[in-house]
């Protein structure tokens, strides 16, 4: 059984995100990326998998350049294959699209499983899980901690959490679509040194499809959240404080 | 006490054999490296290891297992974790093997290597450090905002910039919300002193000691030390001026030893060389009966003992008392190599953390201020002091600080 997992890259939110021009996308210049946190997980799911099962991972990582640094780390961490699936700028976060691109290529590659994040950090029409689910007429679940297939690789028993400590477990037909909400142990950690000779040596395959317009969810603006009412500071000594709020409490007649 | 002996795995044997070999011939080829044949098992070190009692194989035995051709064990083993980069044991090794720097930071290399068992607290920091140059995950972008609160004019050098001295802020003095005050104080000292200096500003990243060269993650290493280098070829300046005594140790042994010279001063030893002026510019007192904490990487790893008590004998009111455990038998803080993000996984396995045995000491000596010359510190000590009760009774403080609230610096200052 083969498992792809896809690697979106979104921006970082460490560094201060800065609205572009135009008012509906990121200054790419300020915009730093990095892997959306739940496809870390899912790489690390599927890299159970393949520990378990020695089941063939392939990688595909989805943004500008920066995508193949991502699909380098996995490589080093010990995915075998990797598609670099260049995405602009404009198309970040349309998983519809971006669904519609994978559709062929996953359909082809005779997965038995694809592995996403339940949801990515930029997205704006709702989980890739569902949309690829769609596209390769597969059955889909996310929200899940733990996947286990059976030895014949006919079906896949996983484990969903629910709100109120609550948790779900359930048999999938293969081939499936999963949405990993996070991977049974932590992701891995994979020395600089071994990123660095991944780098060196990435044979990645890019992605022949372009992107594509479907009908779907597109971004019209992005602005800054609002501030609400700031809070006055009162200063000084204790009857000067006093004072103040006496006044103030007379004045928006609170009393 | 001896820790259990395991059986061979014969099936193993040959296989762990080879590993074993690799793993000597690739220390061998390491500054000092092949001292460890030079190995008496004369227990030393593990006898003067604060945590060795803690570990199932203390440093003795690891050069054991491997002459016996088991480095498989110490695959399996925690104590590899378990070093706080005290240095003891390379300190009092009659041999002189470089047991932190080499035997230990080389281990853990292995094992990140295969990605077994590395802590995930550190790995946290790593990944942090790998991805944004500093491992509290912070924005590259925010290097130099403290400078905004110094209250004095701080010059960052751009490339083509020069400047007397190059200071190095370090990243607890730069992020660390604990350490900025010092930094500040660090900051006013050297404008009142009428220093030409500057700083690299959002160009700097971590200098890689502390996580990495006694961490084992050499290419996490070379990759910050290549960024660094870069910068610091860019500007012109005749010397480096360092907070954290780790930045020291890295540029002074790491750096040079890989083609970048540089002449590099911790902030005591600047000062120290200025303690006349410094006498000359004191405004205010400082009533109070202070111990010296040697931070481990400036002493016993760099051997500078006296530079610290002469900037605090500079502050009028000062009183300098010593723990007995001073300059090169100072108990740890427990911070080094990494350890500072390792506290819950070694507290899972010694119940006494080293801070609070230090400034249990601290207290005992009747001192009011654990003065201390290391970033580091500050965060754990101050913590420590809580937890063991001493708040109140024991500050811990940057001797920067102390000296810029001697020199009237400290006012309209940020506490």
């Amino acid at each position: 059984m083969k498992v792809a997992v896809i690697l979106r890259q979104v921006p970082d939110v460490v560094e201060e995100l800065v609205i572009a021009d135009d008012g509906r996308t990121l200054s790419e210049e300020d915009v730093m990326y990095i892997t959306n946190e739940g496809d870390e997980h899912a790489l690390e799911e599927a890299l159970l998998l393949k520990a378990r099962h020695a089941a063939p991972v392939t990688a595909f990582g989805v943004g500008g350049e920066e995508a193949k640094d991502a699909l380098a780390t996995a490589v080093a961490k010990g995915a075998d294959e990797a598609v670099f699936v260049r995405s602009t700028p404009d198309a970040r976060g349309d998983n519809a699209s971006l669904a519609a691109r994978l559709a062929g290529p996953l359909k082809t590659g005779g997965y038995g499983l694809v592995l996403t994040g339940v949801h990515a950090a930029d997205q704006l029409d709702a989980g890739l899980g569902g949309l690829l689910a769609v596209q390769l007429a597969a059955p889909y679940v996310g929200g899940l901690t733990t996947v286990h297939v059976d030895v014949a690789g006919a079906k896949a028993v996983v484990q969903k959490e629910y709100a109120g400590g609550r948790l779900g477990v359930m048999e999938v037909d293969l081939p499936a679509v999963l949405g990993v909400q996070s991977a049974e142990q932590p992701p891995r950690y994979v020395s600089v040194g071994k990123v660095t000779q991944a780098r060196r040596t990435l044979q990645a395959s890019e992605l022949s499809v372009p992107s594509m317009t479907v009908p779907g969810v597109r971004a019209r603006a992005l602005l800054r959240p609002e501030s609400g009412a700031h809070a006055k500071m009162l200063e000084g000594d204790a009857d000067h404080v006093a004072a103040e709020i006496v006044a103030l409490v007379k004045e928006r007649g609170l009393l | 006490m001896l820790a259990q002996e395991k059986p061979v795995d014969l099936d193993r044997g040959s296989e762990s054999d080879n590993a074993t070999k690799a793993f000597l011939v690739r220390l061998s080829r390491l500054p000092e490296g092949t001292k460890l044949s030079a190995c008496l098992q004369c227990g030393m070190c593990s006898g003067s290891c604060p945590l060795g009692y803690a570990m199932d194989i203390n440093p003795r035995q690891m050069i054991a297992y491997l002459r016996a051709g088991r480095i498989d064990d110490l695959y399996r083993s925690d104590s590899i974790w378990l070093c706080v980069s005290c240095f003891n044991c390379s300190f009092r090794c009659p041999s002189g093997i470089p047991i932190t720097d080499r035997l230990i930071a080389g281990l853990r290399e292995e094992l990140l290597a295969g990605g077994v068992g590395v802590p995930p607290e550190l790995q946290a920091a790593f990944e942090k450090t790998a991805r944004y140059g500093n491992p509290f995950g912070e924005s590259p972008k925010k290097r130099d905002a403290w400078t905004r609160d110094a209250g004095v004019n701080i010059r960052v050098l751009g490339p083509g910039d020069s400047a007397d001295v190059l200071w190095w802020v370090g990243c607890f003095g730069a992020y660390n919300r604990r350490n900025r005050k010092d930094t500040v104080a660090m900051a006013r000292v050297l404008t009142a002193l009428g220093v030409d200096f500057g700083i690299l500003g959002t160009d700097e990243r971590c200098s890689g000691d502390v996580r990495c060269t006694s961490q084992g993650e050499e290419g996490l290493f070379d990759a910050l030390y290549r960024h660094n280098v870069g910068q610091l070829a860019r500007r012109k300046f005749k010397e480096v001026l360092v907070g954290d005594p780790h930045a020291y140790n890295a540029f002074t042994k790491e750096y040079s030893r890989l083609g970048t010279p540089l002449r590099v001063k911790h902030y005591t030893q600047f000062l120290a060389e200025r303690a006349p002026e410094l006498r000359k510019r004191m405004k205010h007192a400082i009533p109070a009966k202070v111990t010296y904490h040697d931070a481990c990487c400036l002493g016993r790893r760099n051997g500078e003992y006296e530079a610290p008590r002469v900037v605090l004998e500079t502050i009028p009111g000062v009183k300098v008392v010593e723990m007995p455990r001073n300059r090169e038998n100072a108990l740890c803080c427990g911070g080094g190599g990494g350890a500072n993000w390792l506290d819950s996984f070694i507290w899972e396995r010694t119940r006494v953390p080293l801070p609070i045995q230090r400034v249990q000491e601290a207290a005992k000596t009747g001192a009011d201020i654990l003065a201390v010359s290391c970033p580091l510190e500050i965060p754990r000590f101050e913590d420590a002091i809580k937890t063991s009760g001493l708040e109140g009774r024991l500050r811990v403080r940057e001797i920067s600080d102390m000296l810029a609230e001697a020199m009237g610096l400290a006012e309209g200052r940020a506490a």
